[in-house]
C-alpha cells in the first residue's frame, strides 16, 4: 500500500511538485522524483560524529530549503554510530539513512562490507576525485590536522613550523615540553588518531623518533581535539600536534591566546564521509540529504559559518579547500577515500603499532 | 504470597539474565554474535588472559575499589550519623548540599578537579603564587583513590540515614544516661543498628570502583593509571573495528567478583540478624547531644565539603562562567554569560530538560515501586531463591557503562516484542532501573531487616493476610528507606548518561548522554553551564520538596 503511494507521488511529482520546489541549479530534471519521494517519505535519520551544534547551521539550512523532509540528527561518536548501525542492522530494524563520520577508516569498513548503497550524485563530479569512493561514499569536509600552541605562554621563536622542526625543538629543548606539556591525540583510544599515526608514518620518515620524544612524561594523550584544545588554552599544555583544524579555529573566534600553525612539510587533511545504507526506510530522503551536503550551498555554510572547512573547489570562504590551497598548495595530503585505509584495521598490525606508540610515546 | 514471590523473582531474573546473558554469551563467540560467521571459540578468553595489560588494569581496579570503600564506608556511616542522631549545628545546609556529587557526572566532577587543582587550575595557580609550587599532583592513583572515596560519601550517607532515622532512641538515649560519651554510643549502639546499610553500601560502593569511568580517565590516565574500565575503552579500538567478544570477556571477569562479594555480603548479614531494632513501642526522643564535639564534628564535615563538593563545583562553575581560564588569565576580566547563550541555542536543550525530568521524578517513583515489590516479596521467605535473588541483583552493575547501553541495545532490538521501547523513554526508564536496580532495592532491605518480626505477626493474629500485613505493616515501617530509594533514584536518573546513549534518539534526548556528548565534542564551556543548569534545577526541586516537608 505504502509503496503503491509512493510510486504514485513519483509519478505525479514533476506536475505538482515543481512549482513549490524548484531544482537545485544544474540537477537533472527527473531529481524531481527524489524530492517528491523525500517528502513523501518525510524525514531523514542521520548518524553524525559531527556535533549538534556545528551542525545546526546546516540542518536549520535543510530544513528552509526542504520543509516537508524532517531531519532526524543523532549526534554520536564513532564508535557509537558504527555500533547501532551495525546493531540495528543485523537486528532488520529501523536505522540511520545517512551515516556521516570523520573516522574514515571505519565509514570505509562498512562500504567495502556492502553496508552503502550505490548512487550516482548528481554533485560527484564537483567533488575531488580523491574524496569519493565509487558513488557510494563521499567526502564533505576538507579539514587540516594542524599544530595548536598557547600564545600567552609559549614563547614566539619556540613555535616548531613543521614536524621536523617540532622533533628538532623536542631535541634541542626538552625542558621545555618536560612534565607533560604536550599533547596529541591517543592512538591508543581513539581509531581516528591511530589512522592518523598510519599516515604520519607515510610522511614523515622519523615519525617514530618523534613518538619517542612524547615519552618520559612530556606527552599527555586524549582521545578528542575539543580536550587537547580546552587544555592547550588554559596552559595546562603548551602545544598540541595532529589537533583537527576545524575545532581549533572555531575556539580562535573565543580565544585570541590560542595559536595555529600549518605544517611547513605536509599538512594531513581528513574528511568527514557519508554514505547512504544499504538498506536505508528512507531511501530518496538519503540521497538528498547526502545531495544537500555536497550541495555549493551547504559547503558555503561550512566555509563560511559551521568552520568545518568546506570540500568542493568551487566554493570561496574563508575556511575553504580552495583558500588553503592557496596558501599551502601541495603541502596539503588529504587521506584518500578509498580501501588502502583498511590495511591499517588488520588486527596483526595494529597491535604490532599499539605496542610500538606503549613503547615510544608511553615510556616511562 | 507465593503468586506474588515467585512471579516476581522470575520477571527480576529475566530482565537482568537477558542483558548480562547475552554478553556471556558473546564472550564464546570469535564474532558478534549478530554475524552469520560467529562461532564457538574461546580465543577472546586466550586473548584478555595473556594480555599484560588485563592483569595489571584487574589488580589496579582492585585496589582502586578496596581503597575508596574504606574512606567512603566509615565516613558516610559517621556522617549519617551525626546529621540524623545529633545536634550538629547547620544540618539543614549540609543534607542537601552533600547530594550534589551524586547529581553530577563523575566526569563533569573530574573535570572541576582539574579547573581547580590539576596543574594550572585556579587553586594551584593560587598557591603557587603564595609558596612558588604546587604541594599535589592531581594526577595520581592516590589522588584517584582519594577522590573516589570522597566523592561517594554521599551514597553510603544516603542508606545509612534511610536506616538510622528508624532506629529506636531509646537504645542510644540509655547509652547516654549511663554516661557513655558520644563517640562511644556511635560505635557500640548506632553502629551495630546500623550495619545491613554499611554493609550493603560498602558492597555497592565496592562494586561501584569497578564500574568507574570518569575519573579514571581524566585522574588517572595521565599518570599511566589503567583500570578495567579505560582498558575496555581501549578495546573498543585495538583490532579496529569494535571488538564486542573481548569487551564480553571483561564483563564476565567483573561478573565473577560478584560471586565472592555477595558472598561476603551473606555472611556479614548473617551475623546481623540479631539486631533488629524496630520494636513495637517508638518514641519520639531528642537528638544525642554533643555538647562542645558538635563544633569539632562541623568542621570535620565542612573540610570534607569543601574537598569533596566545594572544590569540583567551583572549577565547574568557574567554567561556566568564563571565556577563558589558566594560567596568565585573571578569571574576573573573563566573565561571561555567553556560554549560558549558546547552550540555549543548542537544539536539544528543552527536550533533554523534559525528558530528565519526566525519568527523574515519575520514572524514579516507578522505580521505587518496582525496587519495594521486589524487596517486599523476597522480605521474610524462607526459600533458596532468596539466594538467587541476592547474586543476581548485583549483576547489572557489572556492566561498565560502555558496554551496558550496547547491552540493552541488543535486548531491544533482538529479544522479540521488545523493539517498541527503543527509542523510548519506558525503554530508558527500563534500562536504567535495571541497571542501577543493586543500588535503589539494597537501600530498602536495609530497612526493611530492622523491623522486628513481631509486628508483623500482631497484624497476622488479628485476622490480616499476609499481603494486608505487608501493606498496613511493613510498607509504612520502611518509608524513609523508600523516600531515601526515591531520592537516590532521582538524582542517579539525572546524571546516568552510558545507558542512554544507545537508546535515545530525536525527541528521547536525556541530559546524561547530552553532557557527555557535548564532553566528547570538546565543547567544556558548555558542559559547565549544562551542568549547572542540571544543579541548579535538582537543588530547586529538593528545595521545595523539603518546603512542602518530605524529609531526606
Amino acid at each position: 500500500m505504502k509503496r503503491a503511494a509512493l510510486g504514485l507521488a513519483i509519478l505525479l511529482a514533476p506536475t505538482v511538485a515543481a512549482p513549490a520546489q524548484g531544482l537545485p541549479p544544474g540537477y537533472p530534471v527527473d531529481y524531481q522524483a527524489i524530492i517528491a519521494g523525500a517528502e513523501q517519505e518525510g524525514s531523514v535519520g542521520v548518524y553524525s560524529t559531527t556535533d549538534s551544534a556545528s551542525a545546526d547551521a546546516l540542518l536549520k539550512d535543510f530544513r528552509a530549503l526542504y520543509p516537508k523532509v524532517q531531519v532526524k540528527y543523532y549526534d554520536l561518536n564513532s564508535t557509537e554510530v558504527y555500533n547501532r548501525y551495525l546493531s540495528e542492522t543485523a537486528a532488520n530494524a529501523e536505522t540511520a539513512d545517512v551515516l556521516w563520520s570523520g573516522s574514515m577508516d571505519l565509514q570505509l569498513k562498512l562500504v567495502a562490507d556492502g553496508h552503502a548503497a550505490t548512487y550516482r550524485s548528481p554533485e560527484s563530479a564537483k567533488m575531488p576525485k580523491w574524496a569519493v569512493y565509487e558513488d557510494r561514499a563521499w567526502g564533505t569536509t576538507f579539514e587540516p590536522l594542524v599544530i595548536a600552541y598557547n600564545k600567552r605562554l609559549l614563547p614566539a621563536d619556540a613555535v616548531p613550523n613543521s614536524h621536523a622542526d617540532l622533533l628538532r625543538l623536542l631535541k634541542d629543548k626538552p625542558q621545555l615540553f618536560a612534565g607533560g606539556k604536550l599533547t596529541t591525540y591517543d592512538p591508543e583510544k581513539s581509531g581516528f588518531a591511530f589512522m592518523l599515526m598510519t599516515q604520519d608514518e607515510k610522511y614523515f620518515a622519523k615519525f617514530w623518533e618523534l613518538a619517542a620524544a612524547f615519552g618520559h612524561g612530556t606527552g599527555r594523550f586524549y582521545p578528542s581535539s575539543g580536550t587537547m584544545i580546552e587544555r592547550i588554552t588554559s596552559g595546562e599544555h603548551l602545544l598540541g600536534f595532529n589537533v583537527i583544524g576545524s575545532y581549533v579555529v572555531l575556539r580562535q573566534r573565543k580565544d585570541p591566546d590560542l595559536g595555529l600553525v600549518y605544517p611547513a612539510d605536509y599538512v594531513l587533511v581528513m574528511s568527514r564521509l557519508a554514505f547512504i545504507t544499504k538498506n536505508a526506510r528512507r531511501p530518496n530522503a538519503g540521497k538528498l540529504f547526502l545531495d544537500y551536503l555536497l550541495s555549493a550551498r551547504a559547503q558555503k555554510i561550512m566555509a563560511n559559518q559551521a568552520t568545518l572547512f568546506s570540500l568542493r573547489e568551487d566554493v570561496e570562504g574563508p575556511h575553504s579547500a580552495a583558500a588553503l590551497t592557496k596558501e599551502l598548495g601541495d603541502r596539503l595530503k588529504p587521506i584518500p577515500a578509498d580501501m588502502g585505509l583498511l590495511a591499517a584495521l588488520a588486527p596483526a598490525k595494529r597491535l604490532a603499532m599499539l605496542r610500538k606508540w606503549q613503547e615510544t610515546a608511553r615510556a616511562q | 504470597m507465593t503468586w506474588f514471590r515467585l512471579p516476581t523473582v522470575v520477571i527480576l531474573a529475566v530482565l537482568v539474565l537477558l542483558p548480562i546473558g547475552l554478553v556471556v554469551y558473546q564472550s564464546f563467540l570469535d564474532e558478534p554474535f549478530f554475524s552469520a560467521v560467529a562461532r564457538f571459540s574461546l580465543s577472546s578468553y586466550e586473548f584478555i588472559l595473556g594480555e599484560p595489560d588485563f592483569a595489571r588494569a584487574f589488580v589496579t581496579t582492585l585496589a582502586l575499589a578496596a581503597g575508596m570503600t574504606a574512606i567512603a564506608v566509615p565516613f558516610g556511616g559517621v556522617l549519617a550519623f551525626l546529621v540524623v542522631r545529633t545536634d550538629l549545628p547547620g544540618k539543614s545546609l549540609i543534607e542537601p548540599a552533600l547530594l550534589v556529587p551524586i547529581v553530577l557526572s563523575p566526569i563533569v566532577i573530574a573535570f572541576g578537579y582539574v579547573v581547580a587543582i590539576g596543574p594550572v587550575g585556579f587553586a594551584s595557580l593560587a598557591l603557587k603564587k603564595l609558596i612558588g609550587f604546587v604541594p599535589w599532583n592531581l594526577y595520581s592513583f592516590a589522588s584517584l583513590v582519594i577522590i573516589a572515596g570522597l566523592t561517594h560519601v554521599p551514597h553510603v550517607y544516603l542508606f545509612s540515614s534511610a536506616s538510622l532515622r528508624k532506629l529506636n532512641l531509646e537504645l542510644e538515649e540509655q547509652a547516654r544516661v549511663m554516661g557513655a560519651p558520644p563517640w562511644r554510643v556511635a560505635l557500640t549502639v548506632s553502629l551495630p543498628l546500623a550495619w545491613p546499610a554499611l554493609v550493603y553500601s560498602g558492597v555497592l560502593i565496592f562494586f561501584l570502583g569497578f564500574e568507574l569511568f570518569g575519573l579514571p580517565l581524566i585522574i588517572g590516565d595521565p599518570a599511566n593509571v589503567l583500570v578495567l574500565t579505560t582498558y575496555l575503552f581501549k578495546l573498543t579500538n585495538i583490532l579496529g573495528t569494535p571488538s564486542y567478544q573481548l569487551m564480553a570477556v571483561v564483563v564476565v571477569a567483573i561478573a565473577l567478583v560478584t560471586l565472592p562479594l555477595v558472598y561476603l555480603q551473606r555472611y556479614l548479614l548473617r551475623m546481623a540478624e540479631r539486631y533488629v531494632t524496630m520494636g513495637g513501642r517508638g518514641v519520639q526522643s531528642r537528638p544525642l547531644r554533643l555538647g562542645p564535639w558538635r563544633w569539632a564534628a562541623l568542621a570535620a564535615i565542612v573540610l570534607w565539603l569543601l574537598v569533596a563538593i566545594g572544590l569540583p563545583l567551583s572549577g565547574v562553575l568557574l567554567r561556566a562562567f568564563v571565556s577563558r581560564w589558566g594560567e596568565g588569565i585573571n578569571p574576573f576580566e573573563t566573565l561571561t554569560l555567553q556560554n549560558f547563550v549558546d547552550l540555549a541555542e543548542h537544539p536539544s536543550l528543552i527536550d533533554g530538560i523534559i525528558n530528565t525530568f519526566l525519568l527523574a521524578t515519575v520514572g524514579a517513583a516507578a522505580a521505587v515501586a518496582v525496587y519495594a515489590s521486589i524487596a517486599l516479596a523476597t522480605h521474610r521467605w524462607k526459600s533458596r531463591f532468596v539466594a538467587m535473588v541476592d547474586y543476581l541483583v548485583l549483576l547489572p552493575r557489572s556492566l561498565p557503562g560502555l558496554v551496558a547501553g550496547l547491552a540493552f541495545l541488543w535486548v531491544f532490538l533482538f529479544v522479540p516484542y521488545l523493539g517498541v521501547l527503543r527509542s523510548s523513554l519506558v525503554g530508558l526508564w527500563l534500562a536504567y532501573s535495571v541497571v542501577w536496580l543493586a543500588f535503589g532495592l539494597r537501600i530498602i532491605s536495609a530497612t526493611l531487616s530492622q523491623i522486628a518480626p513481631e509486628l508483623e505477626q500482631a497484624a497476622r493474629v488479628t485476622g490480616a493476610s499476609p499481603g494486608r500485613a505487608l501493606r498496613d505493616v511493613t510498607l509504612p515501617l520502611i518509608r524513609f528507606g523508600l523516600v531515601g530509594c526515591w531520592l537516590l533514584c532521582f538524582m542517579i536518573f539525572v546524571r546516568e548518561y552510558s545507558t542512554g546513549v544507545y537508546l535515545q534518539g530525536p525527541g528521547t534526548e536525556v541530559l546524561g548522554p547530552l553532557i557527555v556528548s557535548l564532553f566528547g565534542g570538546g565543547s567544556l564551556e558548555l558542559v559547565a553551564a549544562l551542568s549547572v543548569v542540571n544543579v541548579g534545577l535538582v537543588a530547586a526541586g529538593l528545595a521545595l520538596a523539603l518546603r512542602i516537608g518530605v524529609r531526606i
